[in-house]
Formats: structure tokens, C-alpha cells, sequence
């Protein structure tokens, strides 16, 4: 089931998890909340003009186009703002495609945010009945994993105990004992396991990798360059809203390095000192530059504009 | 957009996971509303028999409503109201103040509205056992024809859980809605036969409990509660009204709800 794909290659009909087909998303810029009805009314002008500024808008996904086999692991990496997220929330039908359209064959499991929904008032036991409603579970499929999702979040004491009193770790851990006991045939990650100590996340990994070997479709959007090179069967580079190379992870995620390397003096140094190692093995290197090309650019920007 | 899912996920499935949601959430909120208050639910009843209270002297002693045993009068027709009234407030604001929720997690979002609408309604049937007390004290017993307050409560319920469907949907996308609901909810309750009867009202005036789909239904309440007599025919046409607005709230649902995510 986990055969690894070239990246062109089309997949069978029947052995597709998603098919994506030259899918858009649009957000509407500045003004895209809605105003209010006191604004309109004491300051025409002042709305006519943010009106107009709101039609302009950007194209957050542009023209994507792709098939997740069954069992992948497709991984899309790229920097801050390039689409990443966006892409994930129109996979999970989170959000409605612009335009081109998306197919799914098979369970969805989207995994956002750990603690979606948790209500601090209530109990440990409640949130998690009510989080695996949330995600699709019925109350009875729930009830069986209940002592299972308790012993993984080693929540056992506390389980009855209103959520408000729980630590920042044992929120997150709850929230992940649920989502590891969804069961899903294809599963959304964002960039939730970045979250928590380096041994919980090093659980989370594992239990990911164990959904894989049972056959599981995953579609992860991460800035961890060191886990998607490590786990995935497939990694899509975006930029700027498009694809802009797909293939296998060691290429792809040295094809992303290498073009930040040519966008920035910076990071060029960086690669030439040798640093790309570090920067394959953490994320939060990779972040720095992200930053210090973000302002860079900003920078640019600004005199441009002068 | 194309959703070729596969035909597992099952609609019977989802249907039981979507009723159990809604079950959970109302049940959950309405323990965490009442938790670790001395008197629980009694909170409940207060506020329709204060305003009860206040009303009977203000207008069944002050200005004097004309209306025999005023006290019950009142009740029967406040009890609906705040049902009604408590619904669509906590309704209007579900989504907007569910927009994380709404962004991360793909569930049947109905629920959010619905729940409020269903927690208010336990709310009213936990008070009904108080009204009826009260009624048999004050001389109203159960009478054969109570048979007909399911189908007023049925009428109601729909209506509703169709403008809570409404308001919530839109109220996204046109945040001002929220504040003119409030806004109109005031008007509705004077311009709706509860602290009077339809009877008293001038002719001129007759419109009012024409566009009113809550007129019939308030009278009917009294018809059948306070007088032991057929509901009026009026009911018929809320009757129709409510298949109206639990339409007209599904499809505006279901018209906007894939843009829930990015407009909150």
C-alpha cells in the first residue's frame, strides 16, 4: 500500500485518496471583515473607499493540482504564507475552493489544532465525549476508546477533574490521545505537532508512522524540513500560492533550501558555511531566515513605494 | 465543489453522530450554566415570574388589563416568550462566537444554533410543571383539551429553530443582525399578545397579529392552558409559517455555511 510515487505519475481511480484539480482560493485584502452598518452610514466615503480597496484581493492557492495515492505520505512544505495552510483547510472542506474542485474517497480526520472545542468548565471525560462527537465519532464509538485515550493522555487521576485545572501539557496531551484514536482512512496534519516537549512530539511521530504502516493516507503541512524528509513518501514545494516542484523528499526539500538560498544574501552565506545541516534539523533555524526574509522583502517593499 | 466521497460514511451514521453532538453540547452547557449555583435551575423560572410579578401590578392593578385572573394570564403567555426570546438570543451569536471551532474542525455546524434553541427548550419544560401548579391553583385544572399543547409546542418549536437558523447563519456575515434582533425582539414582545389579549387590540391595529406568526400561537397557548377550549384557528397559519422559516433557516444555512470559516 505505501509504494512511493514518482512525481507525475498519475493515480490509478481506485487507488486515489484525493484528487485535487486546479483548485483556487481567493481572500478578498484589506476590508474583508464586514463593516458596520454605523460606519456605512456616518462615514460614506471613508467605507466607499475601503469597499473598493476590498475588491482587490489576492489568490492564496493558484491553479493546484494534485493526487494523493492511497497510503502516501505527502508532505507540503514552503514558507511562511505561501498557501500551505490554506490548501490543508480546503482539503478538509474547511473552507469552499474559489474555483477547481476537490475529491475525496475515504474517512477525513483533520487535526488543526489539538484541544479544538475543550470547554475549561467541564471535565476531562465530558470534553473528550464531546471532542470525539466533534470529529465524528459516535458517543458509543467514544465510550470504548475512553479508558484507551484516558491511559495515553496519563490522565487517569485527573479525568474527572474540570479542564481549567490542568496544565498547558496536559491539555495537549489529551487533545492528542483523542485524535490518535479517530481511526481515520485519510488524515489532515498541520503544523500541531510542532507544539509540546521534544519526547511528546516524538510520540506523536510514532504514532503517525503507525497509522502509515496500517494504511493510512496522510497530507502534512510542516516547517519541520527534518520530519518530512524522514517520514514522507512524497513532498510538494509551494510558493506564492502554486506548486512549484513535486517529488521525492530529499530533492524537493533541497530544491526549497537552494531558492531560499537564491532570495537571500543571508541564507546563501548560511548554505556556503554549512549551516543547511542545521537548518534541515530544526525548525526553528529555518524560522530565523524565514523572518529575516519576510523583512528583507518587507524592506524592499517599502523602498520601492519611495 | 465536487465532494465524490465514498459511499462508507454512512448517512445514518452521521445523522447519530450529528443528534448526539447536539444532545451533548445543550446538556453540557446547560449543567455549566446552573454548576455551582445554590439554586440551579431556579434561576429558570425567576425571570418569567419576576417580570410576571412586576407586570401584574403594574398593569392588572395599576392600570388595570380588564383580563380575568390576571396572574395566570400573564404566566401562560411568559413562559412561551422567554422560551422563545432565550432561543433566538443565544442562537444569534452561536457561530460568531464559535469562529475558532468553525475554522479548525469539520463538524455538522446546525448544532451550534440548535443547541441553544434545544436548551432553552428543556429549559421550558423543566418550568412547565411550575405553570401548571400554578395554573391549577388559580383555578385552571388540566382539562381533556391540554391534549393540543404538543401540537403549539411542536408549531413553536419549528418556528423557532428556523429564524435561530436565520439570524445565526447571517448574522456572520452581517454583524449588526445580532443587535437588531435584541433590538426587535423588544418590539416583538409588546406588539404580541402576551401581556393582553388579541381581543383588546383596536382594529387598525388588526395587521399586527396577522404578520405575527407568535400571535396565534400565544393565544392558542391560553386557549388551551387557561380556558380548556379549542386552539384558534390561527394556528393553522403558524402552523405554515413555521414550515416556512425552518425552510427558509435550512436553506440559508446551507447556502452560507461553506463560508462560515472564512467570514468569522
Amino acid at each position: 500500500m505505501t509504494s512511493p510515487m514518482r512525481s507525475e505519475a498519475p493515480v490509478a481511480a481506485e487507488d486515489a485518496a484525493l484528487r485535487v484539480v486546479e483548485v483556487s482560493k481567493r481572500y478578498r485584502l484589506a476590508g474583508h471583515a464586514p463593516q458596520e452598518l454605523k460606519t456605512v452610514l456616518l462615514h460614506p466615503r471613508a467605507s466607499w473607499r475601503a469597499w473598493r480597496q476590498a475588491r482587490s484581493s489576492f489568490w492564496a492557492v493558484r491553479n493546484v493540482s494534485f493526487e494523493v495515492a492511497r497510503g502516501e505520505f505527502f508532505s507540503i512544505i514552503g514558507a511562511n504564507g505561501s498557501g500551505k495552510s490554506t490548501l490543508l483547510r480546503l482539503l478538509a472542506g474547511l473552507s469552499r475552493p474559489t474555483s477547481g474542485r476537490i475529491e475525496r474517497y475515504g474517512r477525513i480526520s483533520t487535526l488543526l489544532e489539538l484541544g479544538s472545542g475543550f470547554h475549561p468548565q467541564a471535565t476531562g471525560r465530558e470534553n473528550v465525549i464531546i471532542n470525539g462527537l466533534l470529529w465524528g465519532m459516535t458517543r458509543r464509538e467514544i465510550e470504548a476508546r475512553l479508558p484507551d485515550i484516558v491511559a495515553f493522555a496519563g490522565l487517569q487521576e485527573f479525568i474527572d477533574q474540570p479542564m481549567r485545572t490542568y496544565s498547558s501539557g496536559m491539555y495537549v496531551r489529551l487533545g492528542f490521545a483523542i485524535a490518535a484514536f479517530l481511526d481515520p482512512e485519510i488524515l489532515l496534519v498541520d503544523e500541531v505537532l510542532a507544539v509540546g516537549d521534544a519526547k511528546f512530539q516524538e510520540k506523536c511521530y510514532d504514532h503517525i508512522e503507525s497509522l502509515r504502516r496500517r494504511g493510512v493516507t496522510i497530507v502534512m503541512v510542516s516547517h519541520d524540513l527534518a520530519a518530512v524528509e524522514r517520514f514522507s513518501t512524497r513532498v510538494a514545494l509551494m510558493e506564492r500560492g502554486q506548486f512549484v516542484a513535486v517529488g521525492q523528499p530529499h530533492d524537493i526539500v533541497g530544491l526549497h533550501l537552494e531558492r531560499l538560498a537564491a532570495t537571500s544574501p543571508e541564507i546563501r552565506r548560511a548554505l556556503e558555511e554549512g549551516i543547511v545541516k542545521r537548518i534541515r534539523e530544526s525548525p526553528e533555524a529555518l524560522r530565523e531566515f524565514e523572518q529575516k526574509l519576510a523583512e528583507k522583502r518587507a524592506a524592499e517593499a517599502e523602498a520601492r513605494k519611495e | 465543489m465536487a465532494i465524490l466521497a465514498a459511499a462508507q460514511p454512512a448517512h445514518r451514521r452521521s445523522l447519530r453522530n450529528a443528534s448526539e453532538l447536539l444532545v451533548a453540547l445543550t446538556l453540557r452547557d446547560l449543567r455549566l450554566r446552573y454548576q455551582g449555583s445554590l439554586f440551579g435551575w431556579g434561576w429558570t423560572l425567576v425571570r418569567p415570574l419576576a417580570l410576571g410579578v412586576v407586570l401584574y401590578f403594574a398593569l392588572g392593578k395599576v392600570l388595570g388589563a380588564g383580563i380575568e385572573s390576571y396572574p395566570a394570564f400573564l404566566l401562560t403567555g411568559l413562559f412561551p416568550w422567554f422560551w422563545f426570546q432565550g432561543s433566538v438570543q443565544a442562537a444569534a451569536g452561536s457561530f460568531v462566537g464559535n469562529g475558532g471551532l468553525l475554522k479548525k474542525v469539520r463538524f455538522p455546524r446546525a448544532v451550534l444554533p440548535l443547541s441553544a434553541v434545544l436548551g432553552n427548550t428543556l429549559q421550558f419544560v423543566l418550568a412547565l410543571p411550575v405553570l401548571v401548579v400554578f395554573l391549577a391553583v388559580a383555578g385552571h385544572p388540566p382539562a381533556l383539551l391540554w391534549v393540543f399543547a404538543p401540537v403549539i409546542f411542536l408549531v413553536q418549536f419549528l418556528l423557532t429553530a428556523g429564524i435561530a437558523l436565520f439570524v445565526a447563519s447571517v448574522t456572520v456575515f452581517f454583524r449588526d443582525l445580532e443587535h437588531i434582533v435584541e433590538v426587535l425582539l423588544t418590539f416583538v414582545f409588546y406588539g404580541t399578545p402576551i401581556l393582553y389579549s388579541a381581543s383588546l387590540i383596536p382594529p387598525r391595529f388588526d395587521w399586527l397579529v396577522w404578520v405575527n406568526p407568535l400571535a396565534p400561537i400565544m393565544e392558542s397557548w391560553r386557549d388551551v392552558l387557561l380556558y380548556g377550549r379549542w386552539p384558534e384557528p390561527g394556528l393553522g397559519v403558524a402552523a405554515v409559517a413555521a414550515l416556512v422559516a425552518i425552510a427558509l433557516g435550512w436553506v440559508t444555512f446551507r447556502k452560507l455555511e461553506d463560508d462560515f470559516a472564512d467570514a468569522v
